[in-house]
């Protein structure tokens, strides 16, 4: 996250026109103007590359605050992510208010509250478990969500050790058990925090501490959303809906700041798409985290599941009829609001945010899809009617009216840049979509090799001696097959292999050699393959090592091993001694092993053994 | 510049002055690490909530970006002590996503113990149980997971995909239908239907994927299993309409593009065909199969060699496909290299040896390299192997015909004729035409001879003037009696029949699909002649070999 740079000189350089002019002031704006082509429709207005902002789309509000039409850009600010929470309003292209913000913003939307004249709406930032409200951009009220009941055992438990009845282990074991028993989010934070603690000492200083403080236990909210009250004018007096981390819904009443009323969904609320007025009949879409989008209606409490999804929801959006949602899994799907599944679009890139496009000058909704490979693509129906290529990951996208332009994107970028584009009043979208037709890969041409001269040659070559060819072939194949078959067999007669093929005697024998010479270690590896069957172990017994082995060469030892019965599928190992006795030249020979029967001159198993080449003794 | 906690406390009555001077705390700091004294001289601090960054967390997840997500992960474990089961998730999700399966594991059984009532972490333990293929523990992790909320799509669909892969296949069903009655995902759809082609329930499968169609009109996959398996079931209309409604929505879906071209081959639209294998070769360039359709529509336009080097690609590319080597053999016996076409068709029969038409390709084969006893052998076992087959039969009635055999050979002619006689086998024009001319050539019983000397001539005269013209039964004949005449029987080998022997010593690999309906190959005489029906065959070929992936 870039660091928060509030020198004013940056932000001067470049200007903001409420008109449609584009200005090119500034150095970036002449880079900018390279790829202005891309975004035929859309004027570059103003493009600070270190704004230094770290917000979200639920984060930035467009809205008249001061009632003179001049609409300003709120961006509730989540700074570090730990530090300098913000609130900031911008009118133009400079920043003229920033309040601190205790803690993170979840979102911020800006609400009419009352009758009075001028209409100037409140600003509502959702933070923590509270709402900030503030009227002309002073603070003005601060609501907290409703705590959720604490567990009778708990606060019992932390009752007695304010008096004293109850010493510091005996609580922190009293509280782990209720944390087993229950999960830990049942539990206050005072408790949580007082479990984490180590040492004895610091539990005690944490009993004396929050001895004074109430027990709460507090929810978190986790996105916000207005609903119009009784009449639908856009200056019209707005409730606000919370969803909370308990997986409520909260609708809060703006004027009186009370909770008109609640709901409880399966899932975390994750987004909230709210339609109607909350006094004659409204509905809600709430995407949660468990991949769900759950419906509610003013007349049941019950939450009913619209769509169940494979992904996570990125973006909800809702036109007219139709819901329209972007996942995780880069697809972009319409339903019903019953759940049906229109169509689906899969993006080129990871789908980061969306927004509404709400042209009310030409009457007609688009979504705005902000993508991982920084595009913006905007959808009229499951139509791509535009792309806008912005500089960098857009973060945050909000479409709507700033200053006195009707159609304005702001986008936070990744980098924590702003840029604000304006809709040419020239732009048309049309209800069909920009690229039809067959892929551009259908132009390609095929990758086939070309006839080689070779291939001709070879071609008439066997045209014309095409018999001779495939006699000679037959002819030679036979003759392998015939001096392998009969290698085969010379082997099978003389048992050279190292496998025996007596089903009496089955055996199998490998060999490793150690050593660099002139010593060395042979180790022989038996093991008797027989099945091993539970009625019948075949035991293997009489058995007999040999070697052969030039005697000028090599001496082994011992020369012959008697072998133990060998029990069906387990390998014996032996080791035996081999020493290289030609000192003269490097001697590398073969030994070979013979496994043999008493009572038969046939070896059952043979292995031939190449021995490595033997280091020269070393005379001392 | 006013900060909050100023002015709210003028605000708002509740509000204290919690942080009047001391400015917001960093949680990690608030009360394990904060200077006790100043805490005790003032107010306890404020208690974040475990949950207070859960929904920050969740949305940089949904962007995917991991990085951040772990960072922030990190710094939220440290500030619960690890008792934040939300982070815990999220991070194991991300594992899962990076492959590490079994850490993941691990971290969601973390989350199981911080909160043993909650039925997501259940699945998702069972999920990573499926992914390790620990099948029978994740149906028991599922069960856990019903005992502990709703039995769900979900858990009823993965249950269902535990017993497919335990091969419960009925169970496996169960579960499916369960799900589907839960919930209607497309997922479902696709696997039952996969499941029914395992049982080899077609029409089970048909009606299923029928079903999910109707519920997700645009989804491809859907539409293109289900053209697939019409065009199995040799619905050929309702096939190319459920594809080319695939290929309206998703024009890069090269499974459509494949099925939907073998199709347009069929008809002899071999340029579209061409067109469309475009697209597709640019998005799998390594696919065997669309080489071998490429190749069949260059046939079709006469174009030998470029055919050639796209079936050697696709022979490169999956060695083992017989199909391939089919036609490598057909297009080589075309080519008049007869001795390579020989080799491909031995290899071919290597690999599936229970294709009468491979056999009938040898046979032709052996026939040109001056065999006609190992050659007659091959057509017999065509014979035996498929019977109906009118090319084969055409084929050795030429055959029989040139070795003077004309008595058998009027009673395959016989049997060709019965054949056609049978509307339900479809017998092409070019067939009949030759199998009238032997028909008129055998009636005449002795003076074949002479005659066939006028008709040679004849031909000759006619092929000169039109460079390629219609095939002759003629110009086969001499070639064959030629060919008789170089290669005298003294050469032979005594009574060997080469293929059947590598036949013998190599076992075809089980895993070539089982051809569906015996593909009539080319008749060799015609190939020698314009056959506008050549590639019909083969790419009928190729969507039996296609529908594999819907059966997997």
């Amino acid at each position: 996250m870039a660091a928060m740079e509030t020198t004013n000189g940056s932000r001067e350089k470049s200007d903001w026109t409420d008109l449609n002019a584009p200005c090119v002031s500034t150095e970036v704006e002449k880079m900018d103007l390279d790829k202005a082509d891309e975004n035929v429709n859309w004027l570059k207005a103003h493009f600070d590359p270190v704004a230094g902002v770290y917000s979200f789309s639920s984060c930035i509000a467009l809205a008249d605050l001061n009632g003179d039409g001049d609409h300003k850009l709120v961006i509730a600010d989540l700074g570090t992510g730990k530090y300098n929470m913000m609130i900031k309003v911008l009118k133009g292209t400079s920043v003229v208010q920033e309040n601190t913000l205790l803690d993170l913003p979840t979102g911020v939307v800006s609400v009419y509250m009352d009758m009075t004249e001028p209409r100037t709406p409140g600003l509502v930032v959702a933070s923590g478990s509270g709402l900030f409200v503030y009227k002309n951009m002073r603070p003005y009220y601060k609501y907290n969500v409703e705590a959720l009941t604490v567990l009778p055992e708990e606060q019992q438990l932390w009752d007695q050790s304010k008096v004293g009845n109850v010493d510091v282990a005996t609580l922190a074991d009293a509280l782990n058990s209720l944390k087993n028993e229950y999960s830990s989010s049942m539990l206050t934070s005072q408790t949580s925090h007082f479990l984490k603690l180590s040492s004895q000492e610091e539990a005690k200083q944490f009993v004396e501490d929050y001895k004074n403080v109430p027990l709460k236990r507090e929810t978190v909210i986790t996105c916000i959303t207005t609903m119009k009250k009784s009449m639908a004018e856009d200056d019209a007096i707005s409730c606000i809906v919370l969803g909370l981390e308990n997986k409520e819904i909260h609708i809060v009443d703006c004027e009186a700041y009370t909770v008109l009323h609640k709901f409880t969904v399966h899932g975390v609320p994750v987004i909230i798409n709210v339609s109607g007025l909350f006094d004659v009949d409204f509905r809600m879409f709430v995407a949660c985290r468990n991949g769900c989008v759950y419906t509610l209606k003013k007349d049941s409490d019950n939450a009913r599941v619209c769509l169940d999804l494979n992904s996570q929801v990125v973006g909800m959006e809702r036109i007219h009829k139709c819901l329209v949602v972007a996942m995780m899994d880069r697809t972009f799907t319409s339903f019903t609001t019953k759940g049906r599944q229109l169509w689906s679009l899969e993006m080129p890139a990871d789908i980061l945010c969306t927004t509404i496009m709400d042209h009310k000058a030409k009457g007609f909704k688009a979504v705005m899809v902000g993508l991982s490979n920084n595009e913006v693509h905007i959808y009229r129906d499951k139509n791509l009617v535009d792309t806008v290529k912005l500089n960098d990951r857009p973060q945050a996208l909000c479409f709507g009216r700033y200053g006195r332009e009707d159609s304005t994107l702001v986008a936070v970028l990744a980098s924590g840049a702003l840029q604000v584009l304006i809709l040419k009043r020239t732009a048309e979208y049309a209800d069909h979509s920009l690229h039809r037709g067959p892929p551009s890969s259908q132009y390609m041409k095929l990758n086939i090799p070309k006839k080689t001269q070779l291939f001709v040659d070879q071609t008439v070559r066997e045209r014309e001696n095409g018999i001779e060819m495939f006699q000679n072939f037959q002819n030679d194949l036979q003759m392998m097959r015939v001096n392998v078959a009969e290698m085969y067999l010379k082997g099978l007669q003389s048992s050279m292999t190292p496998l025996s093929d007596d089903p009496n005697v089955p055996l199998k024998l490998s060999a490793t050699v150690q050593g660099i010479g002139p010593m060395f270690q042979l180790i022989l590896t038996i093991e008797n393959t027989a099945l091993p069957s539970p009625s019948d172990a075949k035991l293997l017994t009489d058995l007999k090592v040999v070697f052969k082995y030039l005697d000028k060469v090599y001496t082994v030892s011992p020369g012959v091993l008697s072998l133990p019965a060998l029990v069906p599928d387990i390998p014996y190992k032996f080791s035996i001694q081999v020493e290289c006795i030609a000192s003269d030249q490097p001697a590398q020979d073969t030994i070979t092993a013979f496994i043999v029967k008493p009572d038969n001159t046939k070896p059952v198993v043979t292995a031939n053994i190449s021995m490595p080449a033997s280091e020269g003794v070393v005379v001392v | 510049m006013s900060t909050h906690s100023e002015t709210t406390s003028s605000g708002a009555g509740e509000v204290k002055a919690e942080s009047e001077s001391e400015h917001y705390q960093p949680p990690t700091l608030s009360v394990a690490a904060g200077p006790k004294r100043k805490i005790k001289a003032r107010k306890a601090a404020k208690l974040p909530s475990i949950e207070r960054r859960n929904w920050l967390i969740h949305s940089h997840f949904i962007r995917k970006e991991f990085d951040g997500c772990k960072s922030l992960i990190q710094e939220q474990l440290v500030e619960t002590n690890g008792q934040c089961e939300y982070a815990i998730y999220i991070q194991a999700l991300m594992l899962r996503s990076d492959g590490e399966i079994q850490q993941s594991l691990e971290l969601f059984q973390a989350c199981h113990q911080i909160n043993p009532k909650n039925p997501d972490n259940m699945k998702q333990i069972a999920k990573n149980l499926i992914l390790l293929g620990k099948h029978k523990s994740a149906i028991e992790c599922y069960n856990h997971a019903t005992d502990l909320g709703e039995r769900d799509w979900e858990i009823c669909h993965c249950l269902g995909v535990c017993y497919q892969f335990l091969k419960q296949l009925d169970q496996a069903e169960q579960c499916f239908l369960e799900a589907l009655s839960k919930g209607k995902h497309t997922v479902t759809y696709s696997v039952l239907a996969k499941l029914y082609l395992e049982q080899q329930e077609t029409k089970k499968a048909i009606d299923i994927l029928q079903k999910g169609v109707d519920f997700a009109p645009e989804n491809t996959d859907l539409l293109t299993s289900l053209g697939l398996l019409h065009l199995r079931n040799e619905s050929f209309h309702r096939a190319f309409e459920l594809l080319g409604q695939a290929l309206t929505y998703d024009p890069e879906n090269y499974k459509a593009i494949l099925a939907a071209g073998s199709l347009m081959q069929k008809h002899g639209d071999f340029d579209v065909a061409l067109t469309k294998y475009r697209v597709a070769a640019q998005r799998v360039p390594e696919s065997s199969s669309l080489w071998n359709n490429i190749a069949m529509c260059f046939f079709g336009k006469k174009k030998n060699v470029a055919a050639i080097s796209c079936l050697k690609r696709a022979n490169y590319l999956s060695p083992f496909d017989w199909r391939i080597l089919y036609n490598l053999s057909l297009l080589h016996l075309t080519m008049q290299q007869y001795a390579s076409a020989f080799q491909f068709a031995s290899t071919a029969i290597g690999l599936k040896s229970d294709h009468g038409p491979l056999y009938m390709l040898l046979a032709v084969g052996l026939a040109n390299l001056g065999q006609d006893d190992n050659a007659e052998q091959a057509y017999l076992k065509a014979m035996e192997l498929n019977s109906n087959d009118p090319h084969t039969l055409i084929n050795y009635c030429v055959f029989l015909h040139n070795r003077g055999n004309s008595q058998k050979a009027a009673n395959i002619l016989g049997n060709f004729h019965k054949l056609s006689d049978d509307k339900s086998v479809s017998v092409e024009k070019e067939l009949f035409e030759i199998s009238k001319r032997l028909s008129a050539v055998l009636n005449v019983g002795e003076k074949i001879v002479v005659e066939k000397e006028k008709v040679e001539k004849h031909r000759k005269k006619k092929a000169t003037k039109k460079t390629e013209s219609v095939s002759s039964l003629a110009e086969m004949e001499q070639q064959n009696h030629i060919e008789e005449q170089a290669a005298p029987s003294g050469n032979l080998k005594p009574k060997k029949l080469a293929p059947l022997g590598t036949l013998s010593s190599v076992s075809s690999p089980s895993t070539l699909p089982p051809l569906r309906s015996p593909m009539g190959p080319l008749n060799p005489s015609d190939l020698l002649s314009q056959m506008p029906a050549v590639p019909e065959h083969d790419p009928e070929r190729r969507s039996t070999k296609h529908k594999q992936p819907v059966a997997e």
